[in-house]
């Protein structure tokens, strides 16, 4: 049987390796989501994400178990992942433009969840999109993908957003609201929806 | 509210509005199609982030990954590890590699010690070596004679 987190936590402590090899057999590839979401070139997540499991083990003995050990393998994840971009992109720092607004006026509401239907495992298009989903991310500006990929895989609350990165809640929310019409927009984009007249309320 | 204020809303986890912007985004979707719309998108692309972001972790072969891991924590971060009185005897004697090659020679420097003092004290006549037999009973004995202590294993007290 399978020893919980924690158990091989203490064990890798203890200065067992193959206690830490297991824990990172178990959380690569979810480590490895995070990472591409956020860096989004797929050799670069590799190396983030064995950075995070590096740093993961020089900090084990500061590891509180008031959270989950996923929960704070996420954090270290996604805290490598934004040190990566800053140092690989310095001078990009917010492109809303990069989408142009007609764009985002032409993502008309409800296209979207209407061609993926209500059965979220088994449409075509659904597999489509889920495969083209990294390409979608990839065209969003950096700060864009982030918020939304630490939303979306973390979960993390408006508040957490904004403590990860240092922006007020109302900035959060806005940014991920923008986030999400871009990814949208690229998605419909992607599968050829044509987007029907939208009805807008006062 | 309106729908310029209602978006940014959209997509919220249970519990993470303040009450009046909950109540106040309720009443807006209650009455807009089109929010409620762009509700739903919300919901569908959460499912196609998580799915896209898994469905390229699960292609890509991991066989190597654990390995590079491994490989990028030093043998020493292991050691730093708490340690066994064991390792810690083998860790001090990796380290004091002099005294290392005494303790190797502690048998050998009792066995000599023993040899010597066994010696001296035979030198000097049974009488002084105060080794008292007794052998009643008793299948083992120990005698002196002019060559030092003597011990005799018997055949056993078998019906004694």
């Amino acid at each position: 049987m399978a020893l919980p987190d924690l158990e091989l936590v203490e064990r890798a402590r203890g200065g067992d390796p193959e206690a830490f090899r297991d824990l990172v057999v178990r959380h690569q590839r979810r480590v490895y989501a995070v990472a591409l979401g956020i860096v989004k070139d797929r050799d670069l997540a590799w190396d983030v994400s064995q950075d995070a499991f590096v740093r993961v083990h020089q900090h084990l003995a500061e590891f509180r178990e008031e959270s989950s050990f996923t929960t704070w393998l996420h954090r270290i994840t996604a805290r490598v992942a934004i040190d990566v971009l800053r140092k690989e992109r310095p001078s990009r720092r917010s492109d809303v433009a990069d989408v142009p607004e007609p764009l985002l006026r032409e993502a008309a509401p409800g296209v979207l969840s209407t061609a993926l239907g209500t059965d979220p495992q088994e449409t075509v298009l659904r597999r489509e999109l889920s495969a083209r989903l990294t390409e979608a991310l990839g065209e969003l500006p950096d700060l864009h993908r982030t918020i939304l990929v630490l939303r979306e895989m973390d979960g993390l609350s408006y508040e957490e957003l904004a403590e990860r990165l240092g922006i007020p809640k109302g900035t959060v929310m806005s940014r991920l609201f923008h986030a999400r019409k871009k990814m949208q927009v690229l998605l419909t984009g992607y599968a050829g929806i044509d987007a029907p007249g939208g009805e807008e309320a006062p | 509210m309106k729908c310029a204020g209602a978006a940014p809303l959209l997509g919220s986890l249970p519990g993470e509005l303040d009450p009046g912007e909950e109540a106040l985004l309720g009443a807006h979707l209650a009455t807009c199609s089109a929010c409620r719309a762009r509700q739903a998108d919300v919901e569908a692309l959460s499912g196609l982030v998580r799915d896209g972001l898994r469905g390229a972790a699960a292609k890509r072969d991991f066989s190597a990954f654990s390995d590079g891991v491994m490989a990028r924590i030093p043998a020493s971060a292991w050691r730093g590890a708490p340690a066994g009185p064991l390792d810690r005897f083998r860790e001090l004697l990796r380290r004091h590699r002099v005294l290392a090659a005494a303790s190797a020679l502690v048998p050998a420097l009792a066995a000599v010690a023993l040899y010597l003092y066994i010696d001296r004290r035979g030198g000097t006549g049974p009488s002084e070596l105060s080794v008292e037999v007794t052998s009643e009973d008793l299948a083992t004995a120990v005698l002196q004679t002019s060559d030092g202590p003597v011990i005799l294993v018997g055949e056993g007290s078998e019906g004694t």
